[in-house]
């Protein structure tokens, strides 16, 4: 872990807002004008939060794949809110995630993955439909970060 | 983490890969990770969790064993 600046935490925030608003991630160049950093000082909080893994880059640059619960990229496990929103989650639990951390009704959409048929979460007044699906962790918790992508 | 119809597609799509089986649990366990894990990400004053708070949320989960637990080094 580094040490954590003021400034990181409006960097997240920025981040998150940002995805949601728009579905892009924003360069740390437009996150540095956005809310008055030098280049240097914006360049270093992505790389904080990099480093204690609230968000995590796409390898060898410093653009966001991940902003948990939100994926900077398309995925399979699309949400769509109930004020007319869609976004990506890095996996089901982020999915699941995203509906919570925006505090209202949404769907997941997704696919099995194992026969691709479609499957669909849903979440009304923060409880979450019945479902018949299945839920499948292929690493332990204590290797989920050998490779975030895949666990 | 993946999605699958059922338990036996867990299966398939487990040996169709040369993989061991990892956990499998419910959609409204999965819930009940999510909501504490990421509800409050909006918030200016968020922390990531520490080891025992976030084994603690997976516990009250129901989802428990070494499968669920941190290293600590």
């Amino acid at each position: 872990m580094l040490a954590t600046a003021p400034v990181d935490d409006e960097v997240r925030l920025h981040i998150l807002r940002e995805l949601i608003a728009s579905g892009a991630a924003p360069r740390v160049r437009e996150t540095g004008a956005a809310l008055g950093l030098s280049e240097s000082d914006a360049v270093a909080a992505y790389e904080r939060l990099a480093v204690n893994r609230v968000i995590v880059l796409k390898p060898g640059t410093r653009d966001v794949l991940m902003a948990a619960p939100l994926s900077a990229v398309p995925t399979p496990h699309v949400v769509r809110m109930a004020d007319g929103q869609s976004h990506y989650g890095n996996c089901v639990w982020d999915a699941l995630g995203v509906i919570a951390m925006r505090g209202m009704d949404g769907d997941v959409e997704t696919v099995c993955a194992d026969c691709r048929s479609p499957l669909r979460l849903t979440v009304r007044n923060g409880a979450l439909a019945p479902s018949n699906a299945v839920v499948h962790f292929a690493v332990p918790a204590a290797r989920w970060w050998e490779n975030i992508v895949f666990t | 983490m993946l999605l699958f119809r059922s338990e036996e597609h867990v299966r398939q799509w487990c040996e169709a890969r040369g993989l061991s089986e990892g956990a499998v649990f419910t959609p409204e366990q999965m819930w009940a990770v999510a909501k504490p894990w990421h509800g409050r990400r909006l918030e200016r004053d968020w922390r990531r969790f520490t080891l025992d708070e976030a084994e603690a949320v997976f516990e009250n989960a129901g989802l428990t064993g070494p499968f669920w637990k941190f290293p600590r080094s």
